[in-house]
């Protein structure tokens, strides 16, 4: 019993960093309907500025404000300067860019900072805590409500605030939101922002578990990915339980499933998408779009 | 120009270079040394790959992040059939209908989501793949791989290792892309386009998206099990490095810098793959991933249709420098085309950005 609640804890930690980088992919679709492979690259990015301000002597939590801003930022600008050109065009032609962007970030990470592994200090202190006869660790529960309180700003911004709500108008119609008076171009900006900030808080939350390489988010986008499609791309709410169940359930899959183990518990979110894909293919949560021609 | 096409009109010119193409293939590879031999046939292997890819992404528009996944899967599958002594002939068979088997599954089910949905689930290829074959370690020999010497040249030919494996490649490679370059100009190639452009008018005209899809994808795993059988006569050696997630980025950048929907992309896609990260390695090795995203960014940005429609580009540009015509100018504001025209044409597309701007197109018309 002790293991398993343990387990859990860890699942759901693991899964808010899925859930996180999953929400800033769903954020960068609803606003301009595509996919950002690179997110987890821009999040890797982030983690490295952190890691650089701290080794700087900078205390940690202002390291990881700094990179949440300087990613706002860098996501806006890389929104106007590169992505605005493909927007318009053939979706599968812009998730190449992204694809492009990922492998280029990766790469300006390893050559500035090399592909070793590098160090990074862990926000919340390392020793556990018993639960219920079960030893759970501090920083699983730290990142797992750090991450909850984000989200629970991220709706507030969405629901409660005008930004918020323009940010939803052009996500829903950019003609008619520009007709409207909405500055659509710079409410893009802010969205790709907005996601980059995301997933710089990511980067810094996941960097102490796996330690700091320029692939360290592959794995974690892959996770994200398998949420956003379990959750389905309509639904923020999906999307987050379907990256906590993710999580979940590959760490007890990866315990108690002999044949997965440890190494094989990434493919454990794909065999929950084809089961999803073959009996609900709009996803958990998500509606089926159905698209005037 | 107008000389050269008319040659080219005539059918016994074009069996004629057709005759001399196959002349010079089988002549080179005594001729040259064994490091350029071995250049050829990794190239020879990748194109495969990558004409595998170009069939699914390039000519059907469905984004795949996992065609190495099959060049590995084939890989394994040829490994494991020499080393237990089955007949080459098998073991070509098998290696190219097991990832054919898989890519089947996997498409049957990844098809029935739209368009971007396909992307996000064959990333899980690569990346659920290494560790798999890690597993599998009574068939693949786990992290330390596999190798095999099946293609070792016999004793009767008197030929080397590196002539005799390239002229495996040039054989299958050469068949499978004059398959490959059958199925796009036909019937099927029609489908494929027209899935890409428009799933709601393929299924008016009764092509129904999903089949042709699942269609071909099949067929470019089927084309990567071909890809992975030449990688282990080549190559000799795989292990579950050869399918990680940063070589099929590498596959995917080399098919859109190479030119998406083309057979001559295909092979220049081949030879990106083998020869730039040789250069960028000798410069320095960390510079190679960040090297390669720019690349592939700058190809999208300025050249969408990638290096094979380079030639195009260069001949319009040197064209509309050399001879200012008044008459075009005159044409452009005042005379847009019928509006259904633009849309008919074809224009080259890497998916589905046109490789000339409308302005362009107007003047043409």
């Amino acid at each position: 019993m002790g293991q398993f609640i343990q387990l859990v804890v860890d699942g759901l930690s693991n899964g808010s960093i899925y859930a996180v980088l999953a929400l800033a992919i769903v954020l960068v679709n609803q606003a301009t309907g595509m996919i950002n492979f690179a997110q987890g690259g821009m999040a890797v990015l982030s983690a490295y500025v952190t890691w650089r301000l701290v080794e700087a002597g900078l205390p940690l939590i202002v390291a990881i404000l700094l990179a949440v801003l300087a990613s706002f930022i860098v996501g806006g600008l890389l929104e106007r300067f590169l992505m605005r050109r493909f927007e318009r065009g053939d979706p599968d032609t812009a998730v190449v860019v992204t694809i492009g962007l990922l492998t280029l970030i990766t790469g300006v990470c390893g050559w500035l900072w090399t592909y070793n592994n590098q160090q990074f200090p862990s926000l919340f202190p390392l020793h556990t805590v018993r639960i219920f006869g079960a030893a759970v660790s501090v920083r699983s529960i730290g990142t797992f409500l750090a991450i909850v309180a984000i989200m629970l700003v991220v709706q507030a911004l969405f629901l409660g605030t005008k930004l918020g709500l323009a940010l939803r108008a052009v996500a829903i119609n950019p003609e008619s939101a520009a007709f409207s008076g909405l500055p659509v171009g710079r409410l893009l900006m802010a969205g790709w922002g907005l996601a980059a900030a995301l997933g710089a808080v990511a980067g810094a939350l996941v960097a102490p578990q796996l330690t700091l390489t320029p692939g360290m988010m592959d794995t974690a986008l892959v996770y994200a990915l398998a949420a956003v499609i379990l959750g389905g791309l309509s639904s923020p709410v999906g999307v987050v339980c379907a990256a906590w169940l993710i999580g979940v359930l590959e760490n007890l899959a990866a315990v108690y499933v002999h044949f997965i183990g440890y190494d094989l518990k990434v493919a454990v979110p794909f065999i929950l998408i084809f089961v999803v894909l073959i009996v609900r293919p709009q996803g958990l949560f998500g509606r089926k779009v159905v698209v005037r021609v | 120009m107008s000389l050269a096409t008319g040659l080219l009109s005539r059918a016994w010119v074009r069996w004629a270079i057709t005759a001399v193409v196959v002349v010079v293939l089988f002549v080179l590879p005594l001729q040259l040394d064994e490091y350029t031999n071995q250049n050829l046939a990794r190239i020879g292997v990748f194109a495969v790959a990558v004409l595998g890819l170009n069939v699914v992404m390039g000519y059907t528009g469905q984004v795949s992040l996992g065609q190495i996944f099959f060049v590995g899967a084939g890989a394994y599958v040829t490994g494991y059939g020499a080393s237990h002594d089955w007949n080459i002939v098998l073991v070509f068979v098998a290696s190219v209908l097991v990832p054919g088997v898989i890519g089947l599954l996997v498409a049957l089910a990844a098809a029935r989501l739209g368009g971007l949905a396909i992307a996000m689930v064959t990333i899980a290829l690569p990346i659920v793949g290494v560790p798999f074959a890690k597993r599998l370690s009574d068939f693949t020999g786990g992290s330390q791989g596999m190798s095999s010497a099946f293609s070792n040249a016999p004793g009767w030919t008197g030929l080397y290792n590196d002539q005799w494996q390239l002229y495996i490649v040039l054989v299958v490679g050469g068949a499978v892309f004059l398959l490959i370059r059958n199925l796009v100009r036909g019937k099927y190639g029609r489908a494929f386009a027209i899935v890409k452009d428009n799933e709601a008018v393929a299924a008016s005209m009764g092509i129904s998206p999903y089949r042709y899809k699942v269609l071909a994808f099949t067929v470019a795993s089927l084309i990567g099990g071909a890809s992975g059988f030449l990688y282990m006569a080549v190559i000799q050696f795989t292990s579950p490095e050869t399918m990680s997630f940063g070589h099929s980025i590498t596959l995917l950048a080399s098919m859109v810098i190479g030119g998406a929907a083309s057979i001559l992309g295909s092979l220049l896609g081949g030879a990106y793959y083998v020869l730039v990260p040789q250069w960028s390695n000798d410069i320095d090795p960390n510079l190679t991933e960040l090297l390669q995203g720019a690349l592939l960014l700058l190809t999208l940005l300025l050249l969408p249709g990638g290096l094979a429609t380079l030639p195009r580009v260069l001949a319009r540009t040197l064209r509309r420098t050399r001879t200012p015509d008044p008459s075009e100018r005159r044409q452009t504001p005042s005379a847009p085309p019928a509006p259904g025209r633009a849309s008919v044409e074809e224009t080259p597309t890497v998916g589905g950005i046109p490789a000339q701007s409308p302005t362009e197109r107007q003047e043409q018309a």
